[in-house]
């Protein structure tokens, strides 16, 4: 197979919400004569994927992002532009192309409430027409790998949310499906569940070469995860392409973090391109500096340092994700 | 490659029923408590019925055993429409949860999920009572079982439940566009339930013309019963229609469910 796995190609959504007439009947006549207001909540987003790849789906809130995603997994019609996912167009072919992907809402569960999540997943292995074997091979496995075997017998309703989390995300990767979307699989979760289900997410796109669409607030997720992202706001790509690129155009600096010995002073460097980063929140003894590492070797300025200052510790800090997306979010801000 | 496979209808509307099943009984449901409550519900109806053809003996001609066997008829009707298809009522609720997103993104129908999300075992009441009702009043009238009539008093009971079922999806249809329609709904519930089980003579005509096509409370039980009681000259209506009313059934259903799939079209889901 060659060719995008997923292909969007201006692609709207607009919410059309009818105005409530008030008065007896009131539902009828809001529908005999509607009224409406309108929210463009996609407007014009292309993209491709190739198979295997994880993207990150990233945005403000309100960006149109679970928008997005409900149009690739066939919850609604586009209102304009083109979407193919393994070759179907979701809203048309919905039952086949159900068989292709994974979805899980963190939001919200799949699974059926009042029973044991040991049934739903037996429930779902049917459902998708799962060979038996095959199905007991994987559930076994996935039982394993988040750890679902203390509370396989509770009911959905009394699984606690890390819980459920891992649960929808075993049945939804159960029959195993080409495509996986996850809108905001760790929205909630501690650092231990984040942890886990990052693994499992990783583990089947390296492994089973599931291709992922990740929607996300946690930053440490993309880092985690994605090489590639898509930015969007107001319906709109800000941008596409690798992560460590996006940091290169809207973070370029590097800073190195300088802990000075006991007693030592501050006498400067002078290395040109190389400057204190006031931004940062020095400790007293310790002294950031910034620098942009494409005209300014990290060697050279480790060495200027260590010519003139006694230290016990360097640092070197990469730029986050985080100072990035909230440069972006500023600056659109701004405009 | 998925590891999903087609599998027929039937076996996934077998599937999610057992579910909802299994799932009302993990509720600690007890089956003859519920099914007691169905029964004591209907009753207040047939004390109704007693009350008003002891009042007045008959109803458009009607005595009152025949019309115990039209009440008998048209609430066994409702009964195997209601035990399957009880949880169309709460389309609104799943589509302003969310839920119905989750019927959307799985390998089978959105209407055949929505219907087994749940079972709502007081309906069994119903058409328990239904079918007493029916047989006493079958009995008392005098209604011969030869097979023709039979085979044409189960269609109308298939065609009656499918004709007030049609009324229904093509109502509850109308959820996906509009914030509510409880009162629509709620009207056409009552309608149904109060007009379906008498003989449409007993009303002004403007009435029963309503009643027979604007609302097609008559092809519910009223037209076929009469075929079954010989009452086919006194219906106010083409002889041919009446004989045909349980064909209006299938025919119905299927026009609502079109309407549905179109309606279906304007889904749009819920913010979060
Ligand atoms: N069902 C709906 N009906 C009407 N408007 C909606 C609906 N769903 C979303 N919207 C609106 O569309 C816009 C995009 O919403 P969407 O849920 O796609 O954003 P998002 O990027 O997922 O945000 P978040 O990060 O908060 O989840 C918002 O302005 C929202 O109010
Ligand atoms: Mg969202």
């Amino acid at each position: 197979m060659s060719g995008p796995i997923i292909e969007v190609e201006g692609l709207a959504k607009e919410y059309r919400r009818p105005v409530r007439v008030e008065g007896p009947l009131g539902g009828l006549r809001s529908l005999l004569s509607p009224r409406h207001v309108t929210k463009r909540a996609v407007d014009g987003v292309s993209f491709a994927l190739a198979e295997g790849e994880l993207v990150g789906y990233l945005g403000p809130n309100g960006a149109g992002k679970s928008t997005t995603i409900k149009m690739l997994t066939g919850i609604l019609r586009p209102t304009a532009g083109l979407v193919r996912v393994a070759g179907l167009v979701p809203w048309r072919e919905r039952e086949r192309h159900a068989r292709n992907i994974g979805v899980v809402f963190g939001q919200r569960t799949q699974l059926w409430w009042d029973l044991p999540l040991r049934d739903s997943l037996e429930l779902i292995g049917r459902l998708y027409g799962v060979e038996r074997a095959r199905h007991r091979a994987t559930t076994a496995r996935f039982t394993e790998l988040l750890g679902l075997g203390p509370f396989l017998d509770t009911p959905v309703r009394q699984l606690s949310l890390g819980q459920r989390m891992r649960g929808d995300l075993a049945a939804a990767m159960l029959p195993e499906p080409r495509i996986l979307f996850l809108d905001e699989p760790t929205i909630g979760l501690d650092v231990v569940a984040k942890e886990r289900i990052r693994d499992f997410i990783a583990t089947r796109n390296r492994r089973d070469g599931t291709t992922i669409v990740l929607t996300t607030h946690d930053l440490d997720d993309v880092e985690r995860l994605c090489r590639r992202i898509v930015l969007i706001d107001d319906g709109r790509v800000l941008y596409d392409g690798d992560v460590a690129r996006l940091k290169e155009r809207y973070a370029p600096h590097r800073r190195l973090v300088v802990q000075l010995a006991d007693g030592a002073g501050w006498h400067g460097v002078r290395v040109p391109g190389v400057a204190r980063d006031d931004e940062a929140d020095d400790a007293p003894g310790q002294v950031t500096l910034r620098f942009d590492p494409a005209g300014t070797r990290v060697a050279d300025v480790i060495t200027a340092v260590l010519a003139r200052h006694e230290v016990t510790d360097l640092s070197l800090v990469e730029p986050g994700l985080e100072g990035v997306v909230h440069r972006i979010y500023a600056a659109r801000g701004a405009a | 490659m998925s590891a999903a496979h087609p599998i027929p209808r039937h076996r996934a509307y077998r599937l999610l029923v057992t579910a909802a099943f299994r799932a009302e009984f993990q509720y600690g449901g007890n089956l003859l408590l519920t099914l007691a409550g169905g029964v004591v519900a209907q009753s207040v109806g047939l004390v109704f019925l007693w009350t008003v053809t002891t009042r007045f003996g008959d109803l458009g001609g009607w005595p009152m055993a025949e019309i115990a066997f039209l009440y008998g008829m048209r609430l066994t009707s409702h009964g195997l429409l209601v035990v399957p298809t009880s949880q169309l009522h709460s389309l609104d609720l799943a589509i302003r949860t969310g839920e119905f997103d989750r019927y959307l993104v799985r390998p089978a129908g959105p209407l055949m999920q929505l219907l087994c999300r749940r079972v709502h075992l007081p309906t069994l009441g119903d058409l328990a009572t239904g079918i007493v009702v029916l047989s006493l009043a079958a009995h008392h009238v005098g209604f011969e079982p030869t097979p023709t009539a039979l085979l044409y008093l189960g269609l109308a009971l298939v065609g009656g439940a499918l004709v007030e079922g049609a009324c229904q999806l093509a109502v509850a249809s109308l959820s996906f566009r509009m914030l509510s329609n409880l009162a629509l709904r709620g009207l056409i519930d009552d309608i149904m339930n109060t007009f379906g089980g008498y003989p449409l003579k007993a009303f002004p005509d403007t009435a029963r013309l309503a009643l027979t096509y604007l609302l097609p409370v008559a092809f519910v039980a009223y037209l076929p019963a009469g075929v079954l009681l010989d009452r086919a000259d006194g219906l106010q209506i083409t002889p041919w229609l009446a004989y045909g009313a349980p064909l209006a059934g299938p025919l119905l259903y299927a026009a609502a469910y079109l309407l549905w799939r179109a309606q279906l079209r304007h889904y749009s889901s819920s913010g979060t």
